[in-house]
């Protein structure tokens, strides 16, 4: 990028990561600088009090006024967590920790996430768990290059990341094996040695599955296991139920192919796993990444030059967002803010008492569905991210974000989000702004300012100090970046991701850093886990994970599974890039994927306009038929707002650890809508379905059995008995002897016969005759002039209502007198 | 035998700190799993995946004394091809850490559904609030007379195939018997018989059904099996029962219904299975064919809920693992209030199996039910291969894939999922996805890759075939395309068939003796014999083209001629492998190993002290006893050998070299009670006679005095067998290395000197014949059984006396090499470090 004059120039520099390489969204970003519709002064609402109103420009005054205003109030009301605060991974290390600061500190609020949420929090969750540690990849993305296999599970780099594919063009010139699992033949996958479509929400069973197959061929690397590693044992029963039979029915990948990848990664000198969101984006998807990390594992890989396990990082600086304290549950250096060592260390740093910070707060979707309600959040400040696009079921979202007593966005184009606020704030761009970032590798980065901002226009920096300022606690808070970072580095320092060796100057002169640069001396840190993992017993974790089906599951009136993510001309909400005039001419509609199988089903023909309904709403798409896809898939790019909004269909179930939400899968209806048309018509507003209210979260209550246990039986004892005469009718004709011997048990009580006791004063044989409701059940023999006692061995209850009666025969003749005791008890 | 699978290594009982029966203390409701298999357990770990932990105080009871182990993993276990550690799925001490009471080896006796209390064997009295009944099922005995003994138990020799136990049980049986019966040709039955061939049992299938699996194949696929499997030399009968069990104190045999009786002393009965309920019928629950359970599972008591094989739903009783753990799920989500209104609504049943060798993958319905159902089938019965599908309403209902099941992974979850289906149906059942070599090569675009892993395109294949290289090798050496993996070459070959058009040059080098000399075998003998080429330098300026010398041409050549001229053959050292020249087989650190000859494996104990001085002396890191019988000194340095063999006085035993190795033999008559033959001294002799014989690859040989193979005769390169009578079976071809096959029989002869004749001649037919390195397991398939026995017995050819004559020169010619090279070296340099020795191996105490 030239510095000075506008309009600004680009020219590459050669550097390790991107290799001097840019995508269409890197070279055609600085025709965004100058672009029309940026904005460049403070908007308001005409009307304060109706958010209806339009809104107009304003002054910085006014705007922050009004702001200020609104979180003074709020507080005053519903306490100090009803503002909430909303960063994204696009922010600067500097404003993500400025902003994660001014949330504690300024605000003393909890309630502050960011969308990273929805993008890296399943990884960080498992390699945290495995590893101890979150960095995306632990290793220099050249080492893509050098490997001899690499397995990409859910990631097409091609078209989400196209200069990183220099590495894996590298690799597969050298011969390289590349593998790639994702339900679509995209791009990445074309280029593959092989491709497998398995069913989205299903690459957790296939990885258990493949551990599975390396167990049975004997591939697992014993050595490295037992010395590098604990938990293994548990994790080989686990997958013992992974056998690839049942894989390929739940999964869809041929066994072949399944016994293909073990082979290929037990066999690489040098074998790499990377996930990324298509594995990820899931309500098991932490388990789904360390269901990988497992395979990788067994295998030996992670921590071995040249092999490992790695997730790639989605936004620009999605790996430093999520270091500094923008997460509900972190602090500054991939802190927990559970943690009171942690607290403690950042509170001397920050010059407040421990006991003043916040605890964790709500992760994002949660903290958006609950805003405007009792103990959510009522004033929201959302910064470098449009919400109402990207966060899932967006809809609800939408409705949320209407709900809340006051919304402020700073953004530097009237994103989705910013046309619902209260009050808009312009702010600088990439280009106009000093700072640092953390890459996909790890390597911290600088950001070097290239022009001025547009007049009137601050950096988010600037903007919190100032907010800070107006709140009373300005002192704490610089605007000047190196300032900032110098206090990040001593934030940061001692915890996971410690960035206190490092300084702008040692970025400049070393090409970056990897981190973590605890002394000023300390080279960084390309590849972790060489000699230990960071666990406290330095052994990575193995953990025993199961499949569990997507939440929803496809029914008659949703019979196929929706899947979304990006294409390659497009970015994140599209805030951005659907106003790039060059990248419109690529990607200019957006286009749901269908087989030509399902199209034909339904009478869908290339450029249709169809509508895909959900639960959770509707969205229109060009049709796109492509036999790329499974014909039971279809597959939505979800850079859209408005009609064509791919997060107004998704599934808001979250994963139990990582909060992420499940946007990869969810049950879907296809409809054609008609013909190809320029613009796509949005779906009728009638037709749309409510957006579900919120609900506080609750633990599932057991089921009740009907009748609680016994504990101590509580019986009466009833008896049959006496003395009777007999007159024999022989013995095949009992009959019964008295009314008295006749017992009906009560309803509601239940009896059980205990013993029979008898006595015969004939000469002759006799029996007494047990019988149920009429039906005999029991003979009883009495010899001539003898007794007989028979104990009953309780195997059934007789249920209230039985009649029970006791007969009695003789041989013809015979006369005499028996005694009788039936014993029962009843309950 | 009592192992127990998943067991802790204290023994079987789990430890338990749970706060017990005290009322007040522990507020979780009571829940009890009666059944540990893979419904009862799967239950388990369902509800602690819904934190049912915290909710449930769980006791499971579990008949056998194991962990929860998988089921449908017998097979594999009893095939040898998974170890039973391997199938554990859930071990004690996952149970003491979940918190879960596991009662293991207790049988269950009755439920008391009105006090809620669970009756156990052990006289213990366990109180619910919630049961879940899995008992699951047995085997189903049909009967038979003789089966019993008075006490009721099977009579030894017969085995249900259900359990670890029954496993366990079968695998100690198979190793000491010959003949198994398997009543029942369903899937189990094929699986046991498969499995017991595997061991080398002699097998035959009892089955009262017209066709095999007749569960799930209609008769054509059936039929279509029964070949398949008959192939494998298993029996078959159908549609006849056993009524007989030859006794009485063990399995002897038994008799079928129409009278024919069939010797064996295994019977295995997988004649199917039927759900245990007699806990649920003791206990006053509704049982049908099962307990049967409503949609959330529920038996007729509110309380008692059933999942499993033992379990009838909707008149339906599931024997597969999938619907029992779909039951599994659904009873989690309802007991624990994940999803309180969670329901089973049935399953759709698919299996996929590999039945007796053959794939077999079968789902839904095997033929059409209504007249707008579509049906299609390829059957191709000499292939064995039976294939069709069914579909209803544009949706998959049902396939049978027998013999090739490349499409199943699409099929079941088009089965499963109504996925839209392709509207030429045939593409269900041929290959969709990988439509590269469905595709004629004409049609295949010329930019698709053929070769992944070497990227190469059809163009880049034609353009250099146009350029000239019109055979397959000289395509592939200069594309690389299929030196990958492979995968792709007959693709690569249909290409260049296609782009010379008919023009394509044959690879005469894969004719070729050895690489260097552009001559097949027989024309290069002829050639040699011909211009009396006596050292290999000769044959490569007589004979290579510009005479250059070819390296890795050398051995074979050394090899062919020593062959040919016997002692005339002039040697040159470095025309031979390290471990021809200084006749010991060279270890991975430099130094070699000392195989004294012991004929026979029959020594004396005068050889095994000289034996034991000399190793003490030369300070031997480790003496071995080969698995060729002999005695193997290993880590000696190169230049002790000569006096080594000097202080042994025994000759060379060969262990190195492309040449005749060792004959292993049995105990034969003399000592042994089976022995029908004396294997030794015709070991002894064989190895005698035919000592040091140079080969194109080395050959292993084995005598055996009767079938039981104790010197495993039947894997070698040459194998012989006394059957009694003094007859003896002569093998060849067989092999038990990283390659195993069995020989084939060459023919049965009447005397020890006519199995000394037969083996000469096949070896020296062998030798004349095959390919530089080529064993005998490949050349006798290549040459053809056919053909090597009308050449060797009946003298098709008319060379018979010629073989005679050249193996008797080549034995003439032998001399101990041993005895040779020790007394002065045949090269100054022979004896000399030639590799820097690194430091001797440290071998373990054992």
């Amino acid at each position: 990028m030239t510095a000075g004059d506008r309009p600004p120039t680009l020219v590459p520099a050669d550097f390790p990561t991107n290799r001097g390489g840019l995508c269409s969204k890197g070279w055609s970003a600085p025709e965004l600088l100058d672009h029309p519709e940026r904005l460049t002064r403070p908007l308001v609402r005409a009307d304060p009090a109706d958010r209806s109103s339009p809104l107009v420009e304003s002054t910085w005054e006014v705007a922050l006024d009004r702001v200020i205003a609104a979180i003074r109030r709020t507080q005053a009301e519903h306490g100090a967590d009803a503002v909430g605060c909303f960063g994204g991974g696009g922010l600067t290390n500097e404003q993500a920790y400025q902003f994660g600061k001014f949330a504690r500190v300024a605000l003393r609020t909890s309630a502050i996430d960011y969308n990273g949420r929805f993008c890296m929090s399943s990884a960080a969750g498992a390699a945290i768990r495995a590893f101890g540690l979150d960095r995306g990849m632990p290793f220099p993305l050249s080492d893509i290059a050098a490997a001899d296999v690499v397995v990409l599970v859910g990631s097409n780099p091609a078209d989400t990341m196209p200069p990183a594919m220099q590495h894996f063009d590298a690799g597969r010139e050298r011969g390289a094996e590349h593998i790639v699992i994702d339900p679509r033949r995209t791009n990445t996958a074309k280029n593959a040695t092989l491709h497998v479509q398995p069913l989205p929400a299903t690459d957790l069973a296939l990885a258990n599955g493949l551990l599975h197959i390396a167990l049975a061929e004997g591939l697992v690397d014993e050595d490295y296991v037992a010395a590098r590693t604990t938990g293994f044992a548990d994790v080989r029963a686990g997958v013992a139920g992974y056998w690839p039979d049942r894989v390929e029915r739940l999964t869809g990948v041929p066994v072949e192919q399944q016994r293909r990848i073990v082979f290929a990664l037990a066999r690489g000198q040098r074998s790499i796993i990377l996930t990324a969101r298509g594995a990820e984006q899931h309500r098991s998807g932490t388990d789904t990444a360390q269901a990988w990390i497992n395979l990788a594992l067994a295998l030996g890989l992670p921590g071995r030059e040249g092999s490992g396990w790695a997730t790639v990082t989605g936004q620009g600086n999605g790996q430093g967002g999520r270091e500094h304290g923008q997460k509900a549950d972190q602090l500054p250096g991939y802190r927990k803010i559970t943690d009171p060592a942690a607290r403690a260390h950042v509170a001397a740093v920050w010059g407040i008492d421990p006991d003043d910070l916040p605890g964790p707060g709500k992760s994002a979707f949660e903290l958006l569905d609950a805003l405007g309600t009792d103990g959510g959040v009522r004033t929201l400040l959302v910064m470098a991210s449009n919400v109402a696009v990207s966060a899932p079921d967006s809809r609800r979202v939408l409705s949320r974000l209407r709900d809340l007593d006051f919304l402020a966005v700073s953004d530097f184009f009237l994103s989705e989000t910013a046309e619902l606020a209260d009050v808009v704030l312009p702010s600088a761009m990439w280009a106009e702004e000093e700072g640092t970032m953390t890459n996909l590798e790890g390597r911290v980065i600088r950001r070097r300012k290239a022009l001025d901002p547009p007049v009137g226009v601050r950096d988010d920096l600037q903007l919190l100090a100032e907010l800070a300022g107006r709140l009373g606690v300005g002192e704490k808070f610089s605007a000047d970046p190196q300032t900032v970072f110098a206090e990040l580095g001593r934030a940061s320092a001692g915890g996971a991701a410690d960035y206190s060796g490092i300084t702008y100057p040692r970025l400049d002169a070393e090409q970056g850093l990897f981190w973590p640069v605890p002394s000023a001396d300390h080279p960084g840190t390309p590849r972790l886990f060489t000699d230990r993992f960071a666990t406290p017993d330095g052994r990575a974790r193995f953990w025993r994970v199961e499949h569990v089906p997507a939440h929803e599951q496809p029914d008659a009136e949703h019979p196929y599974v929706l899947t979304t993510g990006r294409v390659l001309a497009q970015y994140q909400s599209g805030t951005q890039t659907r106003r790039s005039r060059s990248l419109q001419l690529m990607a200019p509609t957006p286009r749901a994927e269908l087989h030509p199988d399902l199209a034909r089903t339904l009478g869908i023909t290339q450029d249709d306009v169809v509508e895909l309904s959900t639960r959770r709403g509707r969205a229109r798409f060009h049709a796109q038929v492509t036999d790329a896809i499974r014909p039971d898939v279809v597959f939505a790019p979800f850079h859209w707002g408005g009609g064509s909004s791919a997060n107004a269909l998704t599934d808001p179930a979250l994963d139990p650890t990582s909060r992420m939400p499940a946007f990869k899968v969810c049950a879907v209806a296809v409809r054609r809508v008609g013909g190809p048309e320029e613009r796509i018509p949005p779906p009728e507003s009638a037709t749309q379905p409510r957006p579900e209210a919120h609900q506080r979260p609750q633990a599932p209550a057991p089921h009740p059995p009907s009748r609680r246990r016994t504990t101590g039986v509580k019986s009466t004892p009833r008896f049959l008995n006496g003395v009777y005469p007999i007159i024999g009718e022989g013995l095949g004709k009992p009959g019964p002897l008295d009314p008295a011997l006749r017992y009906q048990v009560p309803q509601g009580k239940t009896a059980q016969a205990l013993y029979f006791r008898g006595g015969n004063s004939t000469g002759e044989l006799v029996y007494l005759l047990l019988l149920r409701d009429g039906v005999p059940m029991r003979w009883f023999p009495i010899g001539a002039k003898a007794d007989c006692h028979v104990p009953l061995r309780v195997v059934e209850d007789l249920d209230g209502g039985t009649v029970v009666e006791l007969h009695a025969a003789a041989p013809v003749g015979v006369t005499g007198e028996v005694v009788v005791d039936l014993g029962l008890v009843e309950v | 035998m009592t192992a127990v699978l998943g067991g802790r290594s204290e023994g079987v009982s789990t430890l338990h700190f749970a706060m017990d029966d005290a009322d007040g203390i522990d507020t979780r409701q009571r829940l009890v799993v009666i059944g540990n298999g893979m419904a009862g357990a799967r239950v388990v770990e369902e509800l602690l995946e819904r934190g049912g932990g915290e909710q449930f105080a769980i006791t499971v009871f579990g008949e056998e004394p194991h962990g929860n182990y998988n089921r449908i993993m017998l097979s594999h276990v009893l095939a040898g091809e998974e170890h039973e550690d391997d199938i554990v799925l859930n071990s004690h001490d996952w149970y003491a850490d979940n918190g879960v009471q596991l009662r293991a080896g207790v049988r269950v006796e009755r439920v008391d559904t009105h006090a809620k209390v669970v009756h156990a064997v052990d006289g213990t009295a366990t109180s619910y609030d919630q049961l879940v009944i899995a008992t699951g099922s047995r085997s189903f005995i049909p009967p038979m007379s003789g089966l019993y003994r008075d006490d009721e138990q099977l009579i030894p020799g017969v085995y249900g195939f259900r359990t670890i136990d029954d496993t366990r049980a079968m695998l100690e049986a198979a190793a000491e018997h010959e003949k198994a019966v398997v009543v029942g040709g369903g899937l189990l039955g094929l699986e046991a018989a498969r499995a017991l061939q595997g061991h080398g049992l002699q097998v035959e299938v009892v089955h009262a059904g017209t066709h095999l699996m007749n569960q799930q194949l209609d008769p054509d696929g059936g039929a279509i099996l029964k070949q398949s499997v008959e192939s494998l030399g298993i029996v078959v009968h159908l549609a006849t029962r056993t009524t007989e069990v030859i006794g009485p104190d063990r399995v002897r045999g038994v008799v079928l219904a129409d009278g024919r009786a069939i010797d064996a002393d295994m019977l295995v009965i997988a004649a199917g299975i039927r759900p245990v309920t007699e806990v649920a019928l003791l206990s006053g629950i509704e049982v049908e064919r099962g307990v049967v359970v409503d949609d959330q599972l529920r038996t007729d008591d509110p309380d008692v809920y059933a999942v499993g094989e033992c379990a009838q739903h909707r008149g339906e009783v599931y024997g597969l693992v999938a619907p029992v753990w779909e039951q599994a799920r659904v009873l989690a989500d309802l007991l624990t209030g994940t999803d309180p209104d969670a329901e089973y609504h049935g399953s759709r049943t698919a299996t996929k199996l590999k039945v007796a060798g053959v794939d077999v993958a079968t789902m839904g319905v095997n033929r059409p039910e209504r007249d707008t159902d579509e049906f299609l089938v390829i059957s191709e019965p000499r292939r064995g291969v039976h294939l069709s599908v069914v579909v209803r309403d544009d949706k998959l209902i049902g396939a049978t894939l027998l013999g090739d099941t490349r499409k199943v992974a699409f099929l079941t979850q088009a089965f499963d999922r109504g996925t839209p289906l392709p509207q030429e149906r045939i593409k269900l059942l041929v290959d969709l996805s990988d439509g590269a070599e469905e595709v004629g090569v004409a049609e295949l675009p010329g930019d698709s890759q053929v070769c992944n892993c070497n990227g190469v395109s059809k163009q880049t294949i034609v353009d250099t075939v146009k350029d000239g290289a019109t055979s397959l090798g000289a395509c592939m050496d200069k594309t690389r395309a299929g030196k990958g993996c492979g995968s792709c070459k007959s693709l690569v070959k249909q290409i260049v068939e296609w782009a010379a058009d008919g023009a394509v040059t044959e690879d005469e080098s894969a004719n070729w003796y050895v690489p260097g000399i552009p001559l097949a075998k027989p024309e290069l003998m002829a050639a040699i014999r011909e211009q009396g080429l006596l050292s290999v330098s000769a044959v490569f300026a007589a004979l290579a083209p510009g005479g250059v010398e070819e390296a890795k041409s050398k051995m074979g050549l050394t090899s062919l001629l020593r062959m040919i001229w016997g002692s005339d053959f002039v040697q040159e050292n470095d025309a031979k492998f390290i471990n021809d020249r200084v006749h010991g087989n060279i270890q991975r650190d430099g130094t070699f190993s000392v195989v004294p000859q012991i004929k026979g494996g029959v020594t004396t104990p005068a050889q095994l002290r000289t034996i034991a001085d000399v190793a003490e002396k030369y300070e031997v890191p480790m003496v071995k006893i080969t698995g060729g019988q002999r005695i193997d000194l290993l880590g000696v340095r190169k230049e002790d050998l000569p006096a080594m063999w000097d202080d042994l006085g025994m000759p060379s035993g060969y262990a190195y070299g492309k040449s005749f190795r060792t004959v292993k033999t049995c105990v034969g008559s003399d000592f042994c009670r089976f022995g029908l033959g004396d294997s030794t001294q015709l070991g002894i002799d064989l190895e005698t006679r035919f000592q040091g014989i140079e080969s194109p690859a080395k050959m292993k040989l084995a005598v055996v005095g009767c079938p039981r193979n104790c010197a495993e005769a039947y894997v070698k390169d040459v194998g012989v067998v006394a059957v009694g009578n003094g007859k003896w079976e002569v093998y060849v071809g067989g092999a038990a290395g990283a390659t195993i096959r069995k020989g084939d029989l060459l023919a049965t002869v009447d005397s020890p000197e006519a199995v000394i004749e037969l083996s000469g001649r096949f070896m020296q037919y062998y030798r004349e014949n095959a390919n530089w390195l080529e064993r005998t397991y490949d050349f006798v398939p290549r040459v053809g059984l056919e053909k090597i026995k009308q050449v060797l017995l009946e003298d098709s050819e008319g060379i018979v006396a010629e073989l005679d004559e050249n193996m008797q020169q080549s034995i003439d010619a032998y001399t101990d090499p041993w005895g040779q090279d020790a007394k002065a070296p045949a090269t100054p340099g022979q004896f000399r470090t030639a590799l820097p020795l690194v430091d001797l191996p440290n071998v373990p105490v054992r």
